[in-house]
């Protein structure tokens, strides 16, 4: 251990309320020690919920162990917190571009270089990402400003030749989006709603006091039905629901899909 | 949510809150109420308080009269609600907790949220005070004081 | 000599990455039977996993669908699985993330069929 890790590691064994457990998670990540600088770095967040760098570091820290959800949902709280914080723009726009999703990329990269624009990279990342996006589309020219959609994008169907029941709710049990009926047909969204809101709670507790880290889905099989419930943001919940006949594996696969599409639809909503 | 001593509120808080209990009961060994939280207007608190420390008195001269040792909790199981009745130890003098129930919660999550209770108490309460004897001149002056704290007279 | 319980719970506790079986009380969310790795929070995964099952009772109840009988609930760190384990009882298992799913989920009704 460097001598700075241990100094930092020392203070803040003496006073947990330190701050220095910021640099202390950045230093620990940097030198790969992922797991420490994890458990640093929640520690700290859940202290100092309201400063919007604990977030940014602790977003890097997933982003770099491979957990892109969790990463998202830490660049997501940032964001909310300080709605110009370039870190979180700059990570968003990595992660959607990791998952394929250049306009997401593409629009985050540019208010990004918005906040920043002496920054010679963005500059070029963002002329980058157009270029492809515009490769995508034929190749047509993109736009110098990308016009605006005049509302939120609805949530695409799926891949499959049935409908997916989807519901998409906040947390506290209002339908934002979807509808999922009751097996005699009646439109059973909004008790759904009421009756999901305070699950992503009591899964919260249960994982975390049994050690179980943060929850992230709930499957459950109930007679003929599969459902999944997940969390798209940390104050929304996706129920999706499907008969026995499409395998859990794949449901969970659908629900994947769903929780990108609902993600997206979000931001779109702002 | 009332307190003669500041440091149980804080437990006493978040144990209302995990376990969703609807009433929760602290009082001494003698059935002194110390603190109180949750649907308390339901509740004759003073009586509830002095019946529960009956049974705790009760239930220990049991243990005793048939070598049991130590008996722990006391649960009555109702149709609407249920009561959670158990001594605890504290460094200055032994304490009960008396928690109301309903179909929203479980014993398991009362039990389990009583135990972290318990242990936040021990930590949080004060080791230096001496102890007080309940002389019978002061007694009365002591029930009194809870009763101003705790009914606000 | 062990109950026909402790029997059926070793034996979903041999399967690698299981870190404990319970039967509990589904109303009361308390510990009927236990097996278990020494560190596990037993008596906290016997009161939520009755919770969580209560909790989306009323989700199925809503949907006038019939009630769950089995759930899983993923974390970073861990699973809890929860089995319908007849009348009043639930089967239920803490587990790491690596653990196999699927032989975790047939271990489980398997056991709640023997038990019942």
């Amino acid at each position: 251990m460097t001598d700075d890790i241990s100094g930092m590691t020392s203070q803040l064994a003496h006073d947990p309320t330190s701050l220095v457990f910021l640099p202390l998670a950045d230093a620990l990540r940097r030198r790969g020690q992922l797991e420490p600088a994890l458990a640093v770095a929640i520690r700290g967040v859940h202290r100092y919920p309201e400063i919007a760098d604990g977030h940014d570091l602790l977003a890097r820290i997933h982003a770099d162990r491979g957990d892109g959800d969790a990463a998202f949902d830490a660049w997501t709280s940032v964001l909310r917190l300080t709605p110009d914080h370039l870190g979180a723009h700059k990570g968003l726009a990595f992660l959607a571009f990791r998952a394929g999703d250049l306009g997401r990329s593409a629009k985050h990269l540019s208010r990004a270089l918005e906040l920043a624009p002496e920054d010679a990279s963005l500059a070029a990342a963002v002329e980058r990402i157009r270029t492809m996006i515009a490769t995508r589309a034929g190749g047509a020219e993109p736009a110098a400003d990308t016009p605006r959609r005049s509302g939120p994008v609805p949530i695409p169907p799926t891949a499959t030749t049935e409908t997916t029941p989807t519901l998409l709710l906040d947390a506290q049990g209002r339908v934002l989006r979807g509808r999922i009926d009751r097996t005699d047909g009646l439109d059973a969204s909004d008790a759904v709603a009421a009756a999901l809101a305070g699950v992503s709670r009591e899964a919260e507790r249960a994982a975390n006091l049994l050690g179980l880290g943060h929850w992230r889905a709930i499957a459950m099989e109930a007679g003929p039905f599969n459902y999944e419930i997940r969390t798209p943001t940390a104050e929304t919940l996706l129920l999706v629901a499907r008969g026995r006949e499409v395998p859990a594996g794949r449901l969970a696969r659908i629900a994947d899909r769903a929780v990108d599409q609902a993600r997206r639809w979000l931001e779109e909503l702002g | 949510m009332r307190a003669i001593e500041p440091w149980v509120e804080g437990p006493l808080k978040t144990f209302m809150t995990e376990s969703a209990a609807r009433v929760c009961l602290i009082m001494t060994g003698a059935g002194q109420v110390v603190a109180q939280h949750g649907f308390t207007r339901s509740v004759d608190v003073m009586t509830a308080a002095s019946l529960g420390a009956g049974i705790v008195a009760s239930t220990r001269e049991l243990a005793t009269e048939i070598r049991a040792g130590s008996f722990g909790a006391v649960v009555h199981q109702g149709s609407r609600l249920g009561v959670y009745l158990a001594p605890f130890e504290l460094p200055a003098a032994p304490w009960i907790g008396l928690v109301v129930f309903g179909p929203d919660t479980s014993l398991g999550m009362v039990q389990l949220f009583f135990g972290r209770m318990v242990d936040e108490l021990v930590r949080a309460a004060p080791r230096d005070e001496p102890h007080r004897d309940v002389l019978p001149e002061t007694f009365e002056d002591e029930l009194n004081a809870s009763l101003r704290t705790l009914f606000g007279r | 000599m062990i109950s026909r319980e402790q029997a059926v719970l070793d034996e979903v506790t041999r399967i690698g990455g299981v870190r404990s079986a319970l039967l509990v009380s589904s109303d009361d969310g308390l510990v009927v039977v236990e097996s278990a790795l020494e560190d596990q929070a037993t008596e906290a995964a016997a009161a939520f996993a009755a919770r969580l099952g209560g909790r989306l009772a009323t989700l199925t109840s809503a949907l006038r669908a019939p009630p769950m009988s089995v759930l899983l609930l993923q974390a970073t760190a861990g699973q809890l699985f929860v089995v319908v384990g007849g009348p009043g009882l639930l089967l239920v298992a803490v587990t790491s993330n690596e653990v196999n799913i699927g032989e975790v989920r047939l271990a489980l009704l398997a056991a709640a069929g023997q038990l019942n």
